[in-house]
């Protein structure tokens, strides 16, 4: 029976996923001038710029992007009413490469869109995945360390709280001025990934890209940990006034032992949401820090693409980051009765 | 046991990037880093969709012809000498050149008349990504080759205007040994190639292009410039190595255009200008072109930074600008537009936006181009005085309420009251904005600032729904053509401003027309003339382009044209200043 509410979960999120894909395309579509669109482009172009052959550029771009097409099977016009497109509409394009595995073509480099998403993530991936994982190591050690220690853990509290208060961008601009600068400790490179020699890359330093990336890791660590730092101690906490809890310690369980094999795996289920939460952040990136340390990650290629109107790399950079967002609530559905067996996933 | 991993895992970070032994300043001799505020995206030769891959394709191609700044006009570049031109009936031109005989491509075989015909086949090529291509060469209808000289050719030009002369030769030329090596297309003429059914070796070139991907491959295609890209993380840095042996180099004195002594250009991408700022002043990068006003006069105030670094100015050809859409009924009058344009404290303006680093100018011509600026026309003051006495004489009365009002011939009476659109996000427009708001909110104007996203503006500007705009435009100081711009033909293109006039249509033919500089100078300096008197928009100032530079690169030849310095002639110094 647990394999059946599974798959109907599993079933559910696809449904769910095509419903986002197809709201954000459609609206990412309808609700933008198509040719305006495209007159951003061929006004922005270095050379184009104002020649009066304008508008039969934008018309013949259309044709190329497939724009000049319907947007989807149907359409409403007040004086016909609803009218049938066929087929041959710009929905029904899509769909039918997104089923082929095809994320269509960026507007701007003309390189497909999923060769660019894989490009981003490969700076992404490691980032945000090396800071998320400090940050839980570090939400944990601080909160489990302070568990029994009621002022060290008020005084971490409101370290975190601060933190917490403080703007991702300030929090980063911050630590490049404390860092990277000649006036001030001039310890690390102000930006993330350079060439760092005539035949190398930067990959295959593993010191160069540790020393490179720790101001941008600095920066999200510093970003992310204070909200599961508070969430579990609060969880942490109410644990510990539990009767097993005194029990154990009546038993003459040590302190760290209660907490680290008893109270901590209770307080984790409050958690496991913001830490599902994550996941696509981990995706996502983040376009403050990439922005300010030059980090060509997700987080910047979905900015640029929103900025820049490439729609394709828009589409397919925040669909990617919605379905993982929908993995997530799946993962967290999946953990929660392995966490606490009390809770049963159902229909 | 979880402590101690923890804490072992900090060592270990620590060791590591302590132990880091891979500089962050590495600089190899001879090379020049330059900082990038954005990725080239695409370095297809016929696409070029932004500065950065402008830059990038004048230093791997050359083109027959090269916009120089100091020259005021198009200079050779592979072309040997200016073009001969000859008019032919009253719709036809003939553009001659003769391609330098030094000039070879990297397989060490001259180019040739065939690889500019060929380069042009290309771009009338059915299936490849050419629209601009062929927006902005279209006029070129054929190519004559010369049967005695196969460096010599005439290309056969629809219109007489002296503008497509130099346009004609503004196009990088491709090789054919890549893109033909069959000479296939030698057969087939320009006419042949726009025309249905497409021919078998159309559609073979056609595949050959696509198949090397050009738009992240440009190493696929070498042109004839001094350099070859050697290394392309997108989004992160591109590396230009200069050819061990261009064919300029036998040149015992070669012009400006012809120049090109770094080894290594480095362009590495850094968005963000405090960023950049820093990776300046660690020695990361050598050259930051176009840097923001405060920064650049942050560093120029540090005596520790001037140690190092040196800063240059150019005077821009762009300028910042107040647009009237003058087919709004309360801006259908030129009183009007004159009186609200003495609402902007330029001088103050500069001083807030530009930290008084910029040139307040009378017309859309920069002062600096002192044969064609109007200098007897007033430059822009501040007078909310004028202003009032101007709009009384435009038939508008201030209200009891403070608001101003006048009586139209039916209908109900107008009122002042408009809205200043600006692209979002730009300070210097919103501070010229915000300023404007309150000097006319003083006086009684209702002006309504909405801030609006590019692409919104972009159509709303085109659809004619802006009232009055405040934006940049970028001039250049070979052409003089404002026919986009202002003409009538430019309505619903790039003349936002819906502005049009007979005199002003027939000055603008003129300017255009006419090659006699003499001429030239009279009919521009009577245009600024003419708009002066129109006002369909105000010009505030023109910019200055703001480099700053490691004194270790030597001086920085730097230029008015984006991106504000010539790169291929820096010369990297051994030791430093």
């Amino acid at each position: 029976m647990p394999g059946l509410v599974l798959l109907r979960h599993l079933l559910r999120t696809v449904g769910s996923a095509w419903l986002i894909l197809s709201v954000l395309f459609l609206l990412s579509r309808g609700a933008t001038d198509q040719r305006s669109l495209l007159q951003t482009m061929v006004e922005s172009s270095a050379r184009l710029g104002s020649l009066l052959e304008q508008p039969a550029v934008s018309q013949q771009l259309l044709q190329r992007y497939g724009l000049d097409a319907p947007l989807f099977y149907v359409s409403w016009q007040p004086a016909t009413g609803w009218y049938w497109h066929g087929f041959h509409n710009q929905y029904h394009t899509w769909l039918t490469q997104l089923l082929q595995g095809n994320l269509g073509t960026s507007y701007r480099s003309e390189e497909p869109v999923l060769v660019l998403l894989g490009q981003a993530l490969q700076y992404t991936l490691p980032l945000t995945m090396l800071a998320a994982t400090l940050s839980i190591a570090l939400a944990l050690y601080l909160v489990a360390a302070t568990g029994y220690r009621p002022i060290v853990s008020n005084w971490v509290m409101s370290m975190a709280h601060t933190l917490q208060s403080i703007p991702l961008f300030l929090l980063a601009l911050g630590l490049l001025l404390l860092l990277a600068n000649p006036d001030a400790l001039n310890w690390f490179p102000a930006f993330g990934l350079g060439p760092t020699g005539p035949t190398s890359t930067s990959w295959s330093h593993p010191q160069a890209l540790l020393y490179q990336l720790t101001l941008p890791t600095l920066s999200l660590v510093l970003g992310s940990f204070p909200a599961l730092a508070i969430q579990l101690n609060g969880s942490l906490h109410q644990e510990l006034a539990r009767p097993y809890v005194a029990t154990a310690r009546a038993k003459g369980t040590s302190q760290g032992r209660t907490i680290w094999r008893h109270a901590l795996r209770n307080a984790l289920l409050p958690t496991v949401t913001l830490l599902t939460e994550l996941l696509p952040s981990i995706v996502a990136g983040s376009v403050v820090v990439e922005v300010i340390f030059a980090l060509p990650g997700m987080g910047r290629l979905i900015a640029d693409a929103a900025v820049q109107q490439d729609y394709p790399v828009l589409l397919a950079g925040v669909g990617l980051v919605a379905i993982v967002r929908l993995l997530a609530q799946l993962l967290a559905d999946i953990l929660y009765p392995l966490l606490d067996p009390r809770i049963r996933i159902t229909a | 046991m979880k402590h101690l991993s923890l804490r072992f895992f900090f060592l270990v970070w620590v060791g590591m990037v302590s132990s880091c032994t891979t500089p962050a300043t590495y600089s190899a001799p001879g090379t020049v880093r330059i900082r990038w505020a954005r990725d080239p995206e695409n370095l297809d030769p016929l696409v070029v969709s932004n500065t950065s891959a402008y830059e990038v394709i004048n230093l791997t191609h050359c083109s027959l012809l090269m916009g120089r700044e100091e020259a005021h006009d198009f200079v050779p570049w592979l072309a040997e000498a200016f073009p001969s031109v000859e008019r032919l009936s009253d719709s036809l031109l003939l553009v001659s050149y003769r391609i330098r005989p030094e000039a070879t491509w990297d397989n060490g075989a001259p180019v040739l008349a065939q690889d500019v015909a060929l380069t042009l086949k290309v771009m009338n090529c059915p299936g490849l990504p050419t629209e601009m291509d062929q927006a902005m060469f279209g006029f070129i209808r054929d190519i004559r080759l010369d049967t005695a000289d196969s460096r010599r050719f005439t290309l056969v030009c629809a219109g007489q205007s002296p503008e497509h002369i130099r346009s004609s030769g503004d196009f990088s030329i491709l090789p054919e040994y890549i893109l033909d090596p069959g000479r296939q297309l030698r057969t087939v003429s320009l006419t042949a190639m726009r025309q249905q059914p497409v021919q078998a070796a159309v559609q073979a070139l056609a595949r050959r292009y696509q198949r090397l991907r050009l738009a992240r491959h440009p190493e696929n295609l070498p042109g004839c410039g001094p350099y070859r890209l050697s290394a392309w993380q997108s989004g992160r840095y591109l590396t230009l190595h200069r050819k061990p042996k261009w064919w300029a180099d036998v040149l015992s004195a070669p012009p400006a255009q012809l120049q090109a002594y770094p080894t290594t250009l480095t362009y590495q991408v850094i968005p963000d200008a405090a960023t950049a700022t820093l990776a300046l002043r660690r020695n990361e990068v050598d050259i930051y072109g176009l840097m923001p006003a405060a920064e650049f006069t942050r560093l120029q105030q540090s005596a520790e930074d001037r140690k190092r670094l040196a800063f240059y100015t150019a005077d821009s050809y762009e300028f910042l600008t107040a647009g009237f859409n003058v087919r709004r009924p309360v801006f259908q009058d030129a009183a009007t537009r004159k009186a609200l344009c003495f609402l902007f404290d330029v001088p103050a303006l500069i001083k807030a936006t530009q930290q008084g680093a910029a040139i307040p100018s009378a017309g859309l011509i920069s002062p600096r181009v002192a044969d064609y600026y109007n200098d007897s026309l007033p430059l822009p003051v501040f007078s909310p005085t004028q202003t009032v006495g101007l709009l009384r004489q435009a038939g508008w009365q201030r209200q009891a309420d403070g608001r101003w009002q006048r009586k139209v011939a039916k209908g109900a009476p107008q009122v002042l009251r408009f809205g200043v659109s600006y692209r979002a996000g730009e300070p210097a427009f919103e501070t010229a904005a915000l300023q404007f708001r309150a000097a006319a909110a003083a006086i009684g104007i209702e002006a309504e600032l909405r801030p609006t996203e590019q692409a919104v503006l972009s159509r709303q500007l085109q659809a004619g729904e802006t009232d009055m705009c405040i934006r940049n435009y970028s001039g250049n100081p070979f052409s003089y053509d404002f026919t986009a711009l202002l003409h009538s033909r430019g309505i619903g293109a790039s003349n936002t401003m819906q502005f049009s006039s007979a005199v002003t249509d027939r000055l603008i033919e003129q300017i255009t027309s006419t090659e006699d500089k003499q001429k030239k100078k009279l009919l521009l300096r009577k245009f600024q003339r003419v708009m002066a008197q129109e006002v369909p928009f105000s010009v505030l100032y023109f910019q200055k382009y703001r480099v700053g530079a490691s004194r270790a690169v030597g001086r920085v030849p730097v230029s008015g044209l984006k991106p504000g310095y010539e790169a291929a002639r820096i010369r990297p110094m051994e030791a430093p200043l």
